[in-house]
Parts: C-alpha cells; structure tokens; sequence
C-alpha cells in the first residue's frame, strides 16, 4: 500500500538524518544522563521524608526521567519541520501525491526510534546504580511512552506547520514545558503536592504517563492507574495525530 | 494546439490582521503543450499564488482551473501526479545527498526503488548534476542546487513544469545555462510555466507570456505581439534644464504623431509611430521654442514598455516600491 510505503521512506530518512547531525544523538543521550547524576544525589536525602512514597530512589525518579525524555524529544519534533518548511522541502512533500498522513508519521516514527534507542541505554545504566527492572512492567512503560512521544511530537509538528516560524514555535513550546513538567510530577512525585495542583495535573496528560510509569516500575501491571493511562492516551494520541494530518493535508497558505 | 493549463476567473485573497489581500483577482490564461509560458510580474503581483493553486498547493477561491488534463479543485490527487512544482525556495533536502534525494522524489511519486534509481542517473547525466550528485544538498552553489531543483521537479517525468523563479539569485553564468536546461526540456515536450520579474528573461526565453500586476493579467501573447500592440516606437528626450520638463510636455502632446507621453524624474519618454521620421520634427519643435536637448535616443518598444503602457508605471520602478512596501 502506498501510505505505508510513504510511511517507510519518509522514516527512514529522518532515521538517517539524524544520525547525520551527531550532537542530536549526543544531546539526546547526555541531557537524562545528567538527571540522573545530577539529580538522583538530592533525593537520596529526601527518601523517607514524610509524603514520600518508600521505595528506592531510581524506581520513583526514573519513570519520570523517561517520560521527561519523550516529552523532549516530541515537542522537538517541530523544530526540523521548521527548517524544512524554509527550505522548501515541505511544500514539495505537499505537492508530491504521498500521503499526508506519512508526512507526519515519518519524522514521529523517527523520533520515537531514537527516543526507544536512548531510553533502552538509559535504563541499562541506571541497573547497575540500583533501578530495580521489571521486564513486563518496563514493556508497557514504553508503549506509554510511545504515546506520549507521538502526542507531542504531532502537536509540535502541527505547530510548525502553522506558525512556520522558529521563534512562536520556540515561545508556544516553552511556555507549556513548564506547566506540563511540573503538574506531571516527572521531577517530585505529586504525593507531595496541595490538592488543588493535584486536582489540576489531571488536566496534563504527561501526569497519567508519569503515575502509570511510576507503577509498572514496581513490576505491576494490572492496576487502575495503568488502565486510566492508556484510557486518556490512545484517544487523545488518535485526536492529535489525525489533527495534524489535516493540517498537512489542508494546504498551506 | 492542446492546453495543458487553462484557468477561468481565478481568484486568491488572504486575511491578514491589516485587512484583505486581493493577491490574485480574476486570472484568465492557458498554457499550450510543449510551450514555455512567462509568467511576468514585479514582486507581489501575485504570480507565486498563482502558481501554487494551480499546483494544488493552496486552496483555489473561486474559480475553475484546469491542469494537466484533470480539474484542480475536484481531483488534486491526479493533478499532482502530473505537474512539477519547483518553489523559489527550491526545495532540495539538506541533508541528503543530490542523489538520494532524487531517489526519494522518484519513490514518493510511486516509482519502484530500482526505476527511480535508473531515472535518478539518467539525470544526473542529462543536467550534469555528476560533480556533486554524491554531495549533501547543503553543500551545494546556487546554481547546482538550482540544477538539482529542476532534476527533483521532472523526476517522474511530469507533463507541466512550474518553476518559480527559477533564476533569481543566479549569476548570469549559471542563469544562462539554465535558461538552456529549460529549452532542452521543452525541446523534449514538457511544458514549462514560469513566473519571473526580469524583462530579458521572458522576452528571450518564453514563446509566450502574461503579464501581471496587482492580481490581473493586463497582456497576454507572444512578446512579438505584445510589442505591436502598442504599435509605437519610445523616444527618451532628456533635456538641459529640469525646468522644461512641463513646457515641452504641454508642447508634444499636441503633436498628431506622439501617441503618448510619461514623465520621469528627469526626461520624457514619448511614444511615436515612427520613430526615424519623428526624430528630427521633435529636435526641430522644441529647439525652435527653446527648451535645450542633452540627450535623444529612440529605441524599439521593450516589454518594459508595455508593462509601462498598461500599467501606467516601468516595471524596474514597480518592483522597486513594491519590495520598499513590503514588510518582509
Ligand atoms: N500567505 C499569505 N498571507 C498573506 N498574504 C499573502 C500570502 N501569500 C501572498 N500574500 C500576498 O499576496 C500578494 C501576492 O503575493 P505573491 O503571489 O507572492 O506575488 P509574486 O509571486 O508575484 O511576487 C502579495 O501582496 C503578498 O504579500
Ligand atoms: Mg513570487
């Protein structure tokens, strides 16, 4: 079928592109590894603190570190776009009968092979300082993951496609990194939080990714939060996805 | 002849927070097979929207265009397979090399891997794209990235080429040989339409052009026919003092054989029937009421003298203020 073939070549040009400007793949990897160095110390002292759930430092800052990677890595996924754009090189994809929803899916898909790659790297550094890895649970951690990743990277690339231009993407992206990162309890588990930001992180889905990873870190899978987190994601991964679709698909102006 | 594009009462406007821009208004033209049409027009006249709802690229308003055989507004997929579309700002991928990214638009076109890379060498060899074909795209001179724009819009062997601009930028080496790539590929049976704002380009290289300003075409034919139309030579009388300008305007405006008058900064350019006999009664009337002569040259209509006489502006001057005008 064509779309999937679009769909393959469109992935692996980003694929090989990446690759193309290595300090992406360094960024890519060094910026979780300084979490992890850099933060992991802090909260060695804060474990056992009251509010804090007990359970071995990594267990409960990795899952979010993880998360905090596919956020990155998709509300990047605009910013290639936008060179693209300028170069001419979308409005040719426009104008060339691929399918557009292979236009997204190409550089989504691509970013989210890296993003795999560079988690799995993350998480066998982090066994040896005493993440405990429960296979199954770190299974399905991923395919949230996943999610969240192609949420973000399609709202990014939607965004691009917009303002088609580097500086309102930057300000919209950084004016929601924060909100997200701290309503989603990514750096400090939301245990410790007033109710009311409590009550307003269930408005960040980054939030659901966040508890659900935090779960499956501890090995279990069947669990209420888990299901409540493939609940919000899938269908908004469907809306997001079919919305920047139509944006590539409604032509340009 | 066949048509290969043809457009009724096209029509584009934009909303912007300043207000409505009527940038296209009502565009009638065709394109015949195998011709290289010009699209010419100063900046912002509306030859690149134009072109880009005719390349399915942006949503035409109202009207009906024709392309390539198929209708744009009820069957874009088939137009597509159809038409190159090669935008000013080219549109190679920077990343890639020249070669593989022809590959890509073969393949993104329906092309199997192994007839894309037949075709992406046969390329290589007819544009002479050999020299860098294996480089990255981001590495490449205007003129090769040129090139490789042109190899990437007929990589599936389209029956319309549009070019936008096409050589704009270039050096005038490399605008030559493009202006003979662009030949040869009519010369093979694609037919080109091309926008551009240089007079020369559109004289010497299309076999027939509309002209553009303000969102309408206010000529269409051959540069030959165009000329005749307005059936006149063009005298440029500078004078000795600026002083005379108005004297000698009022003075040769009741003058049977000067069809039509315009002043510039400082000298008139009069527009006679002919302009060998002319020459000496126009020297002898303005000597004989003492406005003094610097200079006297007599020149065949350009196009830029009939841009002149529809529009009522040079088209150098148009494009002039319309650049100062725009916000970009
Ligand atoms: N996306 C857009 N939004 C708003 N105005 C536009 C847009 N594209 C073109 N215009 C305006 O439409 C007019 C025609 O532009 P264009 O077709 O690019 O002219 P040309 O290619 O002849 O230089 C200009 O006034 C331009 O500013
Ligand atoms: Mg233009």
């Amino acid at each position: 079928m064509k779309m999937l073939r679009d769909v393959g070549l469109l992935y692996r040009r980003g694929l090989i592109h990446t690759l193309r400007i290595p300090v992406w793949v360094v960024v890519g990897i060094s910026t979780p590894l300084l979490y992890l160095a850099l933060f992991t110390p802090l909260l060695q002292n804060l474990a056992g603190a009251p509010g804090f759930p007990p359970t071995d430092v990594l267990d409960l800052f990795l899952p979010g570190i993880l998360a905090l990677m596919a956020f990155g890595s998709g509300t990047g996924a605009g910013f290639a776009i936008i060179f693209e754009i300028q170069a001419g090189f979308t409005e040719r994809l426009q104008v060339s009968p691929a399918s557009r929803f292979a236009l997204l899916m190409g550089p989504v898909l691509s970013s989210l092979t890296w993003t795999y790659i560079f988690t799995i790297m993350i998480v066998a550094v982090a066994i040896p300082f005493g993440f405990h890895l429960h296979l199954a649970g770190m299974l399905v951690s991923l395919v949230l993951l996943g999610l969240l990743l192609m949420v973000f990277a399609s709202f990014s690339i939607a965004l691009a496609l917009i303002t088609k231009e580097i500086s309102s993407l930057a300000a919209i992206m950084n004016g929601i990194n924060l909100p997200v990162l701290l309503l989603s309890g990514v750096l400090l588990p939301l245990s410790l939080a007033p109710t009311w930001m409590r009550a307003i992180a269930h408005m960040n889905p980054m939030y659901y990714v966040v508890e659900a990873n935090r779960i499956l870190a501890t090995g279990t899978i069947y669990d209420a939060k888990v299901g409540e987190a493939f609940l919000i994601m899938v269908p908004l991964t469907v809306v997001v996805m079919a919305w920047a679709t139509r944006v590539y698909r409604r032509a340009v102006s | 002849m066949k048509n290969v594009v043809t457009t009724t009462e096209l029509r584009k406007s934009f909303k912007s927070k300043k207000g409505v821009v009527e940038a296209v208004r009502g565009v009638e033209l065709h394109v015949g097979e195998g011709e290289i049409f010009g699209f010419l027009g100063p900046n912002g006249a509306g030859k690149t929207t134009t072109l880009r709802m005719l390349a399915t690229l942006l949503p035409i308003e109202s009207g009906e265009a024709m392309v390539a055989g198929f209708d744009v507004k009820k069957q874009p997929h088939e137009v597509r397979r159809r038409v190159g579309y090669v935008s000013q700002a080219g549109g190679g991928d920077r990343l890639s090399t020249g070669r593989e990214d022809l590959i890509l638009q073969g393949q993104l076109y329906g092309m199997s891997t192994t007839d894309a890379n037949a075709r992406a060498d046969e390329l290589i060899d007819d544009l002479d794209l050999g020299e860098f074909a294996g480089r990255r795209v981001v590495t490449y001179s205007g003129g090769q990235r040129r090139r490789l724009d042109v190899g990437l819009g007929i990589m599936h062997r389209p029956d319309v080429l549009f070019l936008d601009e096409p050589t704009t930028g270039l050096d005038p080496q490399n605008r030559a040989n493009l202006w003979e790539l662009i030949r040869q590929l009519s010369g093979s049976g694609t037919s080109i339409f091309l926008t551009t704002h240089y007079l020369d380009e559109a004289d010497v290289l299309s076999n027939r052009l509309a002209i553009m300003d303000h969102g309408l075409i206010v000529a269409e034919g051959t540069s030959r026919e165009l000329k005749q139309e307005i059936a006149a030579d063009s005298v440029v009388v500078s004078l000795k003092s600026d002083e005379g300008c108005s004297g000698a305007t009022e003075l040769l405006r009741q003058e049977s054989y000067v069809s039509h008058i315009t002043t510039e900064a400082d000298h008139l350019r009069l527009y006679v029937d002919d302009g060998v006999a002319a020459l000496p009664k126009l020297l002898r009337l303005l000597d004989g009421n003492g406005i003094g002569v610097r200079t006297i040259t007599l020149s065949e209509p350009t196009l830029d003298d009939v841009f002149l006489r529809h529009t009522g502006r040079s088209l150098h001057k148009a494009g002039m203020n319309q650049r100062n005008g725009d916000s970009e």
